[in-house]
């Protein structure tokens, strides 16, 4: 398991805090935060717990993202760029 | 844009407070709201700093500098980022009739914030989705948060700007680039200044009152609010648990 963090300029400032599974590719747990607006707030919870388990590559990661978020509204980034944050952990 | 308007308005002015009570009183007033909006004005005391609800109060805060300064700090219930509480009026207006669309309700309160500040003798403007400049500075920044029906947006207007303070309480992504950052920061952000904490409430009621047609309603907090807020403050805005949620 690999710990790494990254701070990715979007509209707003995205945090990620990221652990994960270096020989599979995929997602142990993972922190968002930053200076963004969600409505509703809890779906970044519910975005994070879904994160779990997913492969760190960019198609599944986007995909995931658009449809944990389809309900929600995000003012400050978006999945592009939220699917960027977290590959950019890896750099 | 929406023709929402209220008959009457209850306006709480609850003074000075530190900033656990000061969110707290904020979700007690959700939790209690009746058919009337409310429209709160209040300062920090000491001043504070608060996070935006999805920030990280380590990356965000510098904590130490903070406790020996004197400075609070608290998690908001809202989005946004991070702010130092200090020579400002802060507002908050609660209600449960509102428009739908994120950005349109935004706009509808902060056009009465803008008349509030122009009447005072700016030239103010609202730029989406939660600022409000003159002559391109921001001045007033505002979030909000949708709860059980209930809508809150709360907000400052900047009577003072102390930047440098703000870097001392406020860490920045990159320290290296921290100079600039200030400078930047400098350029972009003025105050309302001459204008006294009084003059400003006074504005701001009168332009509520207007632009949603309605009586203002004098008010106090009633014993009900003050036993839950003093509760929240204790139990959720000075705990651990809500501050380093993230």
């Amino acid at each position: 398991m690999k710990r790494a963090h990254n701070v990715y300029k979007s509209q707003k400032l995205i945090r990620i805090m990221l652990e994960y599974d270096e020989a599979e590719n995929t997602i142990n747990q993972i922190t968002i935060a930053g200076d963004f607006f969600l409505y509703p707030e809890e779906a970044l919870e519910t975005l994070e717990a879904s994160l779990i388990g997913i492969r760190l590559d960019r198609e599944t990661l986007k995909q995931e993202i658009d449809n944990c978020l389809k309900n929600s509204e995000v003012y400050g980034f978006d999945s592009t760029s939220l699917t960027e944050a977290i590959l950019g952990c890896k750099t | 844009m929406s023709t929402i308007r209220f008959s009457k308005i209850r306006v709480l002015e609850t003074g000075y407070n530190n900033a656990a009570f000061n969110m707290a009183i904020d979700e007690a007033l959700i939790e209690n709201i009746g058919d009337a909006p409310i429209l709160r004005i209040y300062g920090w005391r000491p001043g504070a700093v608060s996070i935006g609800y999805f920030q990280s109060i380590q990356e965000e805060v510098d904590l130490e500098k903070c406790s020996k300064i004197g400075v609070d700090v608290v998690r908001r219930l809202t989005g946004g980022g991070a702010v130092l509480h200090e020579f400002e009026l802060t507002y908050s207006f609660i209600t449960k009739q509102y428009p739908q669309n994120i950005m349109e309700s935004y706009s509808w309160i902060c056009e009465a914030i803008v008349v509030s500040i122009n009447r005072l003798g700016f030239d103010a403007s609202f730029i989406p989705l939660n600022d409000i400049v003159v002559k391109g500075k921001k001045v007033s920044g505002s979030a909000q948060t949708r709860r059980k029906g209930v809508l809150l947006q709360h907000g400052t207007v900047l009577l003072g700007v102390d930047v440098d303070k703000m870097f001392c309480v406020l860490k920045v992504p990159s320290e290296k680039l921290k100079d600039k950052i200030i400078k930047d920061v400098k350029e972009r952000v003025t105050s309302l200044s001459g204008i006294t904490f009084e003059e400003m409430a006074s504005s701001l009621k009168s332009s509520f009152a207007t632009k949603f047609d309605a009586k203002l309603l004098a008010d106090a907090m009633s014993t009900d609010e003050i036993i839950r807020a003093s509760w929240l403050a204790e139990r959720k805005y000075r705990s651990r648990e809500w501050n380093f949620r993230r």
